[in-house]
């Protein structure tokens, strides 16, 4: 029985930001602090008794998060791209440099970068009128972010949840040029049914795959057909239903995953992100997960 | 010199026009009363003649803006517009406060003089209760505060408008449209020195290139929050009136100049500027000036 196996998350959190304190904030010229926000998210997270942490992406939701700071993008009904894209300066650095201060060294901490295919699929591109070039200016942004969030986490995890639409025949050397500067644990992670791409996604360079094993509950019989080369990060809570999974059933199907994959199974976590749940859900399932995580370890 | 592609709108309260290519109408003067303390009403009433004479004489608007702190002076502030304004001026109120805002909404609503009232503002910390209180007492022209906490840029400021950052359901416009309200203002949010304050004047060519909303802000908050003009001190409340053709010059409709103590000031500077502007957007783009713009009451 594997005894080291992290409990984490995918990335966002539900937290209510107040917009009244802000527009008092303009009102009386003082300055925007949004790391109480962070705080509620890694709190909650905490308190769960999730062994590795997020920021919970509480600032925006997760490509404004990024298109936002990236030069030669600027965000209208959808995030537009006019220009070149370049990296201009840190965009989740010093949040995450805060968590770092809230959590006790038992706690670990996820960078979570979006990756440059989504980015890419959910920008109107005004600019290159070529998906693959604005894909590859993305990953040199991303491989930036990546270099400077690395002294702070204990991981970065690339969200690329439109791999499992569609896999480009570039899908790989985006990612490659992601992590290129790195040398702390990489996963990625798709959600979605991605049975047709696990050939892919095992050539992929990171050590850690993470999907959504939970609501795609055929993915674990699909990924057994192949010689499991990565670590794996096995979704066990659903993201996009409000009903708690019990502790019992978060094992079961955590044993389900051990039988097949044993020690490559490393983490528990949601499916995906959590942001659309109640924040009152989301926070009995990351503490359920991170019991049956206990449970497991033994 | 700016003439824009995008029609622009061109919205009337109570007889002033608001809006248009730059050139077209003078810059519509909006004068705080009431922001210190208890409300002075005998001081306010020669204020306003005295903006009212300015306006007379200089052909730029005046919007007597009311500031309502306190619930407890709703009423009082209420029956002085409508005993002291001439009858069917324009004003707006500015309340800050949701509570407020309830009380002023629903006493306007009952005293019918929501067909005057330009509401002063909707921004993102509007609650559910406002929303519900605007669709049954809708006032005839709104200021939106195009405030984004995310991003400070013309960029930003364009977002809130557009998709409310995602700090609200919906953007700011379509907010609007729902609740009823069909005349704009968008007020492009001046902030502090140091904190981009330079976007809330080039934000004003941006919104109305991108949607032809009149447009302006209250730069003089600026000069306001600006320190280091304590070691001018005889020059603060030059540099504070002149502040204002930063958007007349940009194109920009109106201006929220601050205390209407300053308006001796601030109406020859507009009107000025307003000449300036309106002469070489019709020697260039053949842009008239209006029958009560500046340069036709003060040039002859």
């Amino acid at each position: 029985m594997n005894n080291n196996i992290k409990t984490t998350v995918v990335g966002s959190y539900p937290i209510k930001v107040d917009n009244s304190k802000f527009i008092q904030n303009y009102f009386s010229n003082e300055e925007i602090k949004w790391n109480s926000y962070i705080n509620e998210a890694v709190t909650d997270m905490k308190n769960a008794g999730i062994s590795m942490v997020s920021d919970g992406q509480t600032r925006d939701p997760f490509v404004q998060i990024f298109t936002r700071k990236l030069k030669g993008c600027r965000i209208r009904a959808r995030t537009e791209v006019v220009d070149k894209i370049e990296y201009e300066k840190p965009i989740t650095v010093d949040d995450q440099k805060y968590v770092k201060s809230i959590i006790p060294d038992n706690v670990g901490l996820i960078g979570v970068i979006t990756g440059p295919f989504t980015l890419a699929k959910s920008c109107v591109d005004m600019f290159y009128r070529n998906e693959g070039n604005m894909a590859f200016d993305l990953a040199e942004a991303l491989s930036c972010e990546a270099k400077n969030l690395q002294p702070y986490v204990d991981m970065i995890s690339i969200d690329e949840p439109f791999f499992s639409n569609e896999m480009p025949e570039y899908g790989k050397d985006l990612i490659e040029v992601v992590t290129k500067k790195l040398t702390c644990p990489t996963r990625l992670h798709a959600c979605g049914d991605v049975s047709a791409i696990i050939p892919n996604l095992l050539e992929m360079p990171v050590d850690i795959l993470s999907h959504e094993f939970k609501a795609s509950s055929n993915l674990l019989g699909e990924f057994s057909k192949y010689n499991m080369t990565k670590n794996i990060c096995l979704g066990s809570v659903r993201s996009d239903d409000s009903r708690v999974e019990t502790v019992d059933e978060i094992i079961v199907h955590a044993k389900k995953g051990l039988e097949i994959f044993g020690n490559k199974i490393v983490q528990l976590a949601p499916d995906c992100g959590q942001r659309m749940l109640p924040r009152s859900v989301a926070f009995e399932k990351l503490k359920n997960l991170a019991i049956a995580g206990e449970k497991i370890n033994g | 010199m700016f003439s824009f592609t995008k029609k622009q709108e061109v919205y009337d309260i109570s007889g002033v026009s608001i809006g248009g290519q730059p050139g077209r109408n003078p810059t519509v003067l909006f004068g705080g009363l009431f922001f210190k303390g208890e409300p002075d009403f005998s001081k306010a009433e020669e204020h306003l003649k005295t903006m009212l004479e300015l306006s007379q004489k200089t052909g730029n608007p005046a919007i007597p803006d009311f500031f309502i702190k306190r619930e407890e002076y709703t009423e009082n502030i209420i029956d002085f517009i409508e005993t002291s304004l001439p009858k069917n001026h324009p004003f707006s109120v500015d309340v800050q406060d949701p509570e407020v805002k309830l009380k002023v909404l629903s006493l306007l609503g009952e005293k019918k003089l929501l067909s005057r009232t330009i509401y002063n503002s909707i921004h993102i910390g509007i609650t559910e209760e406002e929303r519900e209180l605007l669709k049954k007492c809708t006032p005839e022209m709104a200021i939106l505060v195009a405030f984004n906490p995310k991003d400070k840029s013309p960029d930003g400021k364009i977002e809130v408008l557009e998709n409310g950052a995602n700090l609200l359901d919906v953007g700011l416009l379509q907010l609007t449209k729902e609740l009823g309200i069909k005349k704009i203002l968008v007020d492009t949010a001046a902030l502090a020195p140091g904190d981009n304050s330079g976007a809330a004047i080039a934000a004003i060519p941006v919104v109305k290139e991108e949607y032809g909303f009149p447009s302006g802000c209250a730069i003089h908050n600026v000069v306001e929050k600006s320190k280091w003009l304590d070691s001018f001190d005889s020059a603060r409340k030059t540099v504070d009136a002149s502040s204002n053709i930063n958007i007349s010059l940009f194109g920009g409709d109106f201006s929220i100049f601050g205390p209407i103590e300053q308006a001796a000031k601030v109406f020859p500077i507009m009107a000025w500027q307003d000449i300036l502007v309106s002469e070489y957007t019709e020697n260039y783009f053949g842009m008239t000036p209006s029958e009560s713009h500046p340069r036709r009451k003060l040039l002859g």
